[in-house]
């Protein structure tokens, strides 16, 4: 479907289950029109990795997700030889009456090798929304190739021949800013830096994932959040655990101190809960349990 | 700054603009020019917030930019006259944007105007603000300085480790290993159809720390110390003492998860914080109590102090030199290394400089990340 404006985007995300602002929909809406890489950039939870899902339901491509790690190689990205295949087949025509070279062009067909999400990103006839998930976590060496990867859509194999894409995919990378990323794939790269949701947003994002929660005590919750991310703790809540905790309150709505009980939903260790006890749960500036309700 | 009715039509005043923001650090190439006016095309110049935000995600690299970006492109389309006025003024010029890719070439009609204002841009520019950060001086630190090389360095530690940490994996990688390879392939007859390879031990190693808070290194250690409560965090096997006239272990108080509590603690525990300086006789205190528990070939110690020392030169000298045959590397980082024209003829440096591994500044972040070589090869 081609959208004319960026405000069509609105109300079909939305309808996806994902919460947009016009900011970031302005953003799709140039992607999709300039074709090119969006590269995502936020602190972790804030649903960087989501969007990608989004555009891939809204465009009806499917998602190839490569995710990245420390020592993330070509052979993992891209492709590789089925080496015990090739074995077995060298075996089997070990006493054929095929020459040398009927032989090895049989071992080194597509039927051998192994394709990995960055091929298979490229190698169909299909349109795919390709997900380079956590780009900061694999090597500078590899941020390289994939600098190449972006600019020509196309990938060699020695034996095979250049591969390239009929149809480019639609290509979202994301960043946690472990490390800062490299000029050159930032400048290939539409950028978008996703901050943690505003209360307004976070409150819609609540309300659209459990709509038993009322507007109150969503409100209340989305405020504790706010409060949570202020203070230096070892993970702050992302919007995931937002939700989880609005579940846990929900389910706990009867019960005494449903914030407190629940807390584990939302904060990642013992120390982060004592933090979060003292000084928002229990401060008479923290709004204490049951002020809302 | 320019202003876009200084232009005769949308497509210059767009180029201009993108001169302009290329003259206030931000990389505009001519791909970035192109995507622009396709962005014009696409229909969203008519809305000065979709304008902004689509060229937000074509100029901006980082977070920082955003704000930087809203400032130059409302003073060149909003600013100047009446801000009722918009860019929707050119409305009637869509006939001319249509032929907008042609004239990308014309980037060079720009007018570039590199004065005052671009100066102002370079200054504020978020790239540029944390390199002149990162370079200052500890000494010369105002408070809203310091509070932001917290975060900063806070930030490039953790990129620091984690780049020490991969070099460290890919060198773990071991050699094929042919007897194992072999006796596991012999199911499939003996073909070798899967590798072994053997694992490299995985070489642990220390870091001494040894910080001098006495009177003389007042507007540094406070730094110094953060940047190790930073490092700590993100380096196992460390172990922290601070010196002035007495030596204490700090290493405990150093690792609450809260820097404020961490520096509460530190300073209850050592109370000889600004006091006089005797490097030598502290030191020879450490290699007489703590050396045999915290020194082995695997330790690189690192000696934080200016070396102004009121006590014995030869006391300096031999404690350096037993600590130095313990340790793998012996590095001594000096803030005053830092001034310009600094030469180590102070009776302590000189005693201990032929018994250094490295001999380098500490008088900024800088230099503190210049560690990462060290740590690296420790």
């Amino acid at each position: 479907m081609s959208y004319k404006h960026p405000s069509e985007l609105i109300p079909v995300i939305d309808k996806l289950g994902y919460v947009i602002e016009e900011e970031l929909a302005t953003v799709l809406y140039l992607m999709m029109k300039l074709d090119k890489p969006l590269l995502l950039e936020g602190n972790p939870g804030v649903g960087k990795t989501k969007i990608a899902y989004i555009l891939s339901e809204l465009l009806g491509y499917e998602l190839i997700r490569l995710q990245c790690y420390e020592g993330l190689d070509v052979n993992n990205a891209i492709y590789e030889w089925n080496y015990q295949k090739q074995l077995l087949a060298i075996k089997i025509y070990e006493n054929s009456q095929k020459s040398e070279s009927e032989k090895e062009a049989l071992i080194f067909g597509e039927e051998y090798l192994l394709k990995r999400p960055l091929l298979q990103a490229i190698d169909s006839g299909k349109r795919k929304v390709l997900l380079i998930d956590e780009i900061d976590r694999a090597d500078e060496e590899f941020e390289a190739f994939l600098l190449e990867l972006l600019s020509e859509f196309q990938i060699s194999i020695p034996e095979l021949g250049t591969i390239k894409a009929d149809q480019t995919p639609i290509v979202v990378l994301t960043s946690n800013r472990t490390r800062e990323l490299g000029d050159a794939l930032k400048r290939r790269c539409l950028y978008h830096w996703v901050n943690y949701p505003s209360m307004e947003k976070e409150v819609k994002i609540i309300q659209k994932h459990i709509p038993e929660v009322e507007l109150e005590l969503a409100k209340q919750i989305a405020d504790y959040v706010r409060q949570m991310r202020a203070l230096k703790l070892d993970k702050a809540p992302g919007i995931a655990e937002t939700i989880d905790w609005a579940k846990g309150i929900a389910l706990m709505q009867n019960e005494n101190e449903p914030l407190a009980k629940t807390l584990s939903c939302v904060l990642k260790s013992a120390r982060d809960i004592e933090i979060v006890t003292k000084e928002i749960l229990m401060s008479p500036f923290g709004g204490g349990e049951g002020d809302g309700n | 700054m320019d202003h876009y009715t200084d232009y005769s039509s949308f497509t210059e005043a767009l180029i201009g603009f993108n001169q302009v923001a290329r003259d206030y650090g931000f990389k505009v190439g001519l791909q970035c020019s192109q995507d622009s006016i396709s962005t014009a095309l696409a229909g969203l110049w008519m809305e000065k917030d979709l304008f902004e935000y689509a060229l937000a995600a074509l100029f901006c690299q980082a977070e920082e930019e955003k704000e930087r970006f809203s400032m130059v492109f409302k003073r060149f389309w909003l600013e100047k006259g009446s801000r009722v006025q918009s860019i929707s003024t050119y409305k009637n010029q869509k006939k001319i944007i249509k032929n907008a890719r042609s004239v990308a070439v014309m980037m060079g009609i720009g007018k570039s105007d590199k004065t005052g204002d671009v100066e102002e841009g370079k200054n504020t520019s978020g790239a540029n603000a944390k390199d002149v950060l990162k370079s200052t001086d500890f000494s010369q630190l105002n408070p809203k300085q310091s509070e932001l090389l917290d975060d900063l360095s806070e930030q490039l530690v953790k990129e620091m480790s984690l780049r020490i940490r991969r070099k460290k994996k890919k060198a773990r990688k071991g050699q094929i290993n042919l007897g194992q390879s072999i006796r596991k392939n012999l199911q499939h007859g003996g073909t070798i159809i899967q590798l072994f390879k053997n694992r490299k031990k995985k070489e642990k190693y220390r870091l001494l720390i040894l910080l001098d808070v006495s009177g003389s290194m007042d507007k540094y250690s406070y730094y110094l110390l953060k940047f190790l409560w930073t490092l700590r965090a993100h380096f196992k096997n460390i172990e922290v003492f601070a010196f002035s006239t007495v030596l204490k272990r700090i290493t405990e108080q150093l690792s609450d998860k809260d820097i404020g509590i961490a520096l509460q603690n530190v300073s209850m525990h050592a109370t000889h914080w600004s006091s006089g300086t005797k490097i030598g006789e502290c030191l020879t205190h450490f290699n007489e109590n703590y050396a045999p528990y915290h020194l082995n070939g695997k330790t690189l110690t690192l000696v934080l102090s200016d070396g102004l020392d009121t006590g014995e030169p030869e006391v300096l000298s031999t404690a350096i030199q037993k600590i130095k045959l313990r340790s793998k590397k012996l590095i001594w980082l000096n803030p005053l290394k830092g001034m310009v024209g600094y030469q180590p003829i102070q009776e302590g440096m000189k005693a201990v400089l032929d018994d250094l591994d490295h001999f380098s500044s500490a008088h900024n972040l800088n230099s503190l990340l210049t560690l990462e070589n060290i740590l690296a090869d420790a």
